[in-house]
């Protein structure tokens, strides 16, 4: 007989200055070993529930939070605030604000520090936590200095090395490349089977989880609790159901509501009927050079790049975490200086540009949308730049309602962007970029930590602006995205350009996991049919 | 020190690190208005090294915030690397003790523009002394000496107390202050 | 490598007195010995990139110089002796003119003695050892370390906010008035941003379990060796051997009132 952990009572929380509750009259509890999953749409209060849960609601909460939460059947206030973190690890969303420390090592030993663990014993955890999430090459590096999805490693590493007994993950492989994020997956895996904790995990994408998580809580948009029980079974029926609620389902699933196939719905590649998939999109034919760099090294960073971006383009750059990817958006967008070599815009280059100039031909939407936030309020966020561009008043607030509401923005205005859930943060600061219009339009991971609405809203207007002759250069870590909607296809490796074609050539490669990369789903699909027609006895 | 958050600690010394960077950055200000009027120079712009106590005690307040803050702020400027070295972390501590003597005197109960302009003033009046003592502003003429107490305690009146305040409350503005003191009372303010 | 090793407080200490006793000393010599002993010591048991010692010790020089000149120009010549030294054509009083080189070369023994320490010390050690050390409380300690984590953080953050306004079109400023809306424009978001994130960073702190409770153990112990004490030994030594040669032939002078 399994015990209990973690029991929530009718809980309901409320921000101070919102009317309507975050998360109201949430009922649940999770047992011992349990594997969860909590779904949600973006802004719906999954992370708001995680304060709740290691007892930092209500202490640091401005607002009300009514109902009781219980770890192992103590209210979470009567703990004293150092026992808790034994109990309850929490890897926050975003990993940035969550290092107190210089270097890596001293962060993984910041929380054993605080539970007393011994000098000798502390050299060792650390070793073994940093070794586990494959970080230990960057024991003494400066947190700084780490690429986005090094951080989310690093953070995980931290709780860790903790050792509580419930592990809740806030998203965490948001950030990661396509192969680090499988490994990230397994390594779970494999630490649930030595350590045997209970594991929460928030995500958006189910895609790879399914057979680790075994139950589900689905959180409503207005943060009551959707539904609570098995995955599998429940995915196999009512899919439509959560996705209309905005949650992306596994490809599989979501090819078989798009067919309108019955239910039972298929949740792997490899239970999908062989029937004729789509090819890849038409490569647009390219127009004339728009940008181009030569030879340019950045630190020790970039080498040797060598690119030439046409009019009319749709580029995906993809890459391993930490290959360099946001510093080359970067230069090439003219916000850092190479420091040897040339970006040249319109056959002019970059430095010879006005700043004013160039920025009506280049956009650029930064990874972290926080760097992008200039003013106090959602809504100053979105006029900014119309205001400063000489446009009748009635015009501009036109179009930053219709793009506030296009972004699910609409009833936020007010905010602060900073007081945003992580997701529309993420919407805000792509919403500032796009009531503009650029000839080019750099995006450093748009679509991360988005829910499916969110994305397809996304992808569908950059499709739009590509259509009326938008040149889009995008970082992602999501092939399906790559497959979808990227003419050309850059991966990056150590600094260098190892790959510059279509998509399709990509796919064909037989290295791509060196590369850090997978196939979209689509290709998985094509050659699990192809494997299937095979005749049996070539295999046998 | 129990009563104070670990938020408010964190935050102080964000308040801090920032300022120090400010700080340093006026450093050559001074110097080029000293080129222009003498010594006197930096007592004009000298509210400006006195700035993150009055709005760190006026965004947290309790007691302590305005000595910390100044003294952290000190030690950054120190380790950023800066000419008067390890002295500059006493004229910090004497600094801030001068602005924390102001709200010490109101028993830590009253934030308003007056008692932050008193901080600003008592900034002056510590350092002032302190600097009379170290520098050895009695090298100077008794006349010019007495021109640069005034125009630092004026500028620590303006440039700390008044500019200090305007800026908090910009800050307030914003909503991101609203688990502070300073947040709260804007709350409230807007509530009624 | 000795001066790396030491421990951050006792070598924080000694550099502090040594700083409190030169503030007494009023003649040129005593600091220009010091300041030569010190970069000394500096150089030989330190390792550090020489060039960016340099770099940072120009300023200081010129700093100093500027002081020398300004304490002249702007000297209570009521004081003055009748021996007079001329320069450029301009009668100065030598007295003034010694004065003035004690307290130019007395910001630059300060400035080598602080250089000492930055080039040599690790931040975080240091803090560590104040608490281990010095009993500071640690709610203090890592609250302010995690705001020093936040330094190089302000840099990219300032440079994105930068980055951010060119790219949403804020024109350049082009006069004084608009030049300093501009740095309100900046102000407001980079502290906006840095209290978020601080507010973050000490939630996330407390969830990892940190109370501030004094009983804690350490990753990086601290301790005070024997070896320790050989700096202050040699730092006051030195300073103490400097001041009775000097005494002997009759350039040294205390503080007594004098300016
Ligand atoms: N400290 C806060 N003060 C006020 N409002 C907040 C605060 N934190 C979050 N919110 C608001 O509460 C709502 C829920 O936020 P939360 O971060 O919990 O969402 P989420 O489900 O995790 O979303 P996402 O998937 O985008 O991360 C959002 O609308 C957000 O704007
Ligand atoms: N300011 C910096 N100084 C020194 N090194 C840096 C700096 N910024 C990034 N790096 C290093 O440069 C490498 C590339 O970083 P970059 O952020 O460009 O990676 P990325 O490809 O965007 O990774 P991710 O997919 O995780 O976002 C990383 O190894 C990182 O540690
Ligand atoms: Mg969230
Ligand atoms: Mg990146």
């Amino acid at each position: 007989m399994s015990q209990e952990v973690i029991r929530v009572e009718d809980l309901t929380l409320h921000y101070e200055e919102r009317q309507k509750p975050v998360l109201s009259h949430l009922n649940f509890s999770i047992d011992e070993g349990e594997n969860v999953l909590i779904l949600g749409p973006s802004g719906s209060g999954k992370s708001s529930l995680t304060h709740c849960l290691n007892g930092l609601y209500p202490r640091e909460l401005d607002g009300s939070m009514k109902g009781e939460v219980y770890v192992k059947g103590r209210r979470t206030d009567s703990y004293p605030a150092g026992e808790m973190a034994q109990n309850v690890g929490v890897v926050f969303q975003d990993p940035e604000t969550q290092f107190c420390m210089i270097t890596v090592e001293d962060e993984v030993a910041f929380g054993l520090e605080n539970l007393n663990t011994p000098y000798e014993l502390m050299v060792e955890k650390v070793d073994t936590a940093l070794r586990s999430v494959g970080m230990e090459a960057y024991k003494t590096a400066n947190i700084s200095e780490l690429s986005g999805g090094q951080k989310q490693k690093v953070a995980l590493a931290c709780i860790l090395a903790m050792e509580p007994e419930v592990l809740i993950l806030d998203e965490p492989t948001a950030n990661l490349d396509p192969v680090a994020r499988k490994e990230f997956i397994q390594l779970l895996k494999r630490l649930k089977k030595e350590l045997a904790f209970t594991l929460v995990v928030i995500e958006h994408k189910l895609e790879g989880w399914l057979d680790l998580l075994e139950r589900v809580l689905i959180i409503h948009e207005d943060g009551e609790l959707a539904y609570d029980g098995p995955l599998h079974d429940h995915l196999k029926t009512y899919a439509l159901d959560i996705h209309e609620m905005g949650i992306q389902l596994p490809y599989a699933t979501r090819r078989a509501l798009e067919q309108e196939w019955t239910p039972p719905y298929p949740l792997h590649i490899g239970e999908m009927p062989a029937v004729a998939f789509p090819e890849n999109p038409p490569a647009k034919s390219a127009g004339k050079v728009l940008l181009k760099a030569e030879d340019v090294h950045w630190k020790s960073i970039l080498r040797n790049i060598h690119i030439t971006f046409h009019e009319g383009e749709w580029v995906a750059i993809v890459g391993e975490n930490g290959s360099g990817k946001s510093s080359l958006s970067r230069i090439l967008a003219g916000i850092q200086s190479p420091s040897k070599g040339t970006v040249s815009l319109h056959g002019r280059s970059l430095k010879k540009w006005k700043e004013n100039e160039m920025r009506k031909e280049v956009g650029y939407v930064f990874q972290n949308p926080e760097h992008q936030f200039i003013t106090d309020t959602v809504y100053e966020e979105v006029a900014f730049s119309l205001r400063h561009a000489g446009m009748k008043e009635a015009e501009w607030t036109k179009i930053v309602e219709e793009t506030l509401k296009f972004c699910r923005l609409d009833g936020l205005e007010e905010q602060h962007p900073f007081l945003l859930s992580q997701g529309q943060k993420r919407r805000l600061s792509v919403a500032t970029m796009i009531v503009e219009d650029q000839q080019m339009l750099f995006l450093d991971e748009p679509t991360f930590g988005q829910d499916e609405k969110s994305t397809s809203d996304l992808m569908s207007l950059l499709k739009e602006k590509h259509e009326n002759g938008t040149t889009i250069v995008m970082i992602t870590h999501d092939m399906e995205l790559v497959d979808k909607y990227a003419t050309r296809v850059l991966v990056m490796n150590e600094g260098e350009l190892s790959f510059d074609d279509q998509p399709k050539e990509l796919w064909a490669l037989p290295d791509l996991v060196d590369h850090h990369l997978e196939l979209p789903p689509r290709e998985q699909w094509k050659r699990a049919v192809w494997k299937r027609e095979e005749p049996a006895y070539v295999s046998s | 020190m129990n009563s104070w958050k670990l938020k408010e600690i964190v935050v102080m010394s964000v308040l801090s690190v920032v300022f120090a960077v400010v700080y340093l950055a006026f450093l050559p200000v001074g110097k080029i208005l000293v080129g222009f009027f003498g010594p006197i120079g930096y007592d004009l712009i000298f509210g400006i090294w006195f700035i993150v106590s009055i709005i760190a005690a006026y965004i947290i307040r309790k007691p302590g915030a305005a000595f910390l803050s100044e003294t952290i702020a000190a030690a950054v400027e120190v380790l950023l690397g800066n000419a008067v070295g390890p002295m500059l972390l006493v004229s910090g501590m004497i600094q801030g003790l001068g602005a924390e003597s102001a709200f010490a005197m109101t028993r830590y109960k009253r934030y308003d523009l007056f008692t932050l302009m008193l901080a600003g003033v008592m900034a002056a009046v510590f350092s002032f002394v302190w600097g009379y003592f170290l520098s050895g502003y009695a090298a100077l003429s008794t006349g010019y000496v007495a021109a640069m107490f005034i125009a630092r305690i004026i500028s620590g009146a303006i440039i700390s107390g008044v500019a200090g305040k305007a800026l908090s409350d910009a800050l307030a503005k914003t909503g991101v202050l609203s688990s502070f003191a300073l947040g709260k009372e804007h709350r409230r303010k807007h509530a009624a | 490598m000795f001066l790396h090793d030491l421990n951050p407080t006792v070598k924080a200490l000694t550099i502090i007195g040594a700083v409190f006793l030169l503030a007494f000393v009023f003649d040129p010599v005593t600091p220009l010995l010091y300041i030569v002993w010190t970069v000394l010591v500096t150089f030989l048991f330190g390792t550090f990139k020489k060039r960016y010692y340099l770099y940072y010790f120009i300023p200081f020089t010129l700093f100093a110089f500027g002081m020398f000149w300004t304490t002249i120009v702007f000297s209570d010549t009521a004081s003055a002796t009748s021996e007079t030294v001329s320069f450029l054509g301009m009668e100065f009083p030598t007295e003034d003119i010694w004065t003035a080189a004690a307290l130019g070369l007395r910001v630059l023994a300060f400035a080598s003695l602080s250089l000492l320490f930055l080039f040599t010390t690790n931040m975080v050690h240091f803090i560590l050892s104040l608490i281990q050390q010095l009993k500071l409380p640690p709610k203090i300690a890592y609250g302010v370390l995690a705001g020093y984590r936040f330094l190089p953080m302000l840099k990219t953050e300032f440079q994105q906010i930068r980055a951010a306004h060119r790219i949403r079109g804020v024109n350049r400023p082009d006069s004084w008035k608009e030049k300093l809306l501009q740095y309100q424009r900046f102000a407001i978001p980079l502290l906006a941003g840095a209290i978020r994130k601080a507010e973050r960073t000490a939630i996330a702190m407390e969830s990892k379990g940190f109370t501030g409770a004094k009983a804690r153990t350490f990753y990086r112990p601290m301790r005070v060796q024997w070896k320790d004490w050989l700096f202050p030994v040699m730092m006051f030594g030195m300073l103490g051997v400097t001041i009775a040669v000097l005494l002997y032939f009759g350039y040294f002078s205390w503080y007594d009132g004098q300016l």
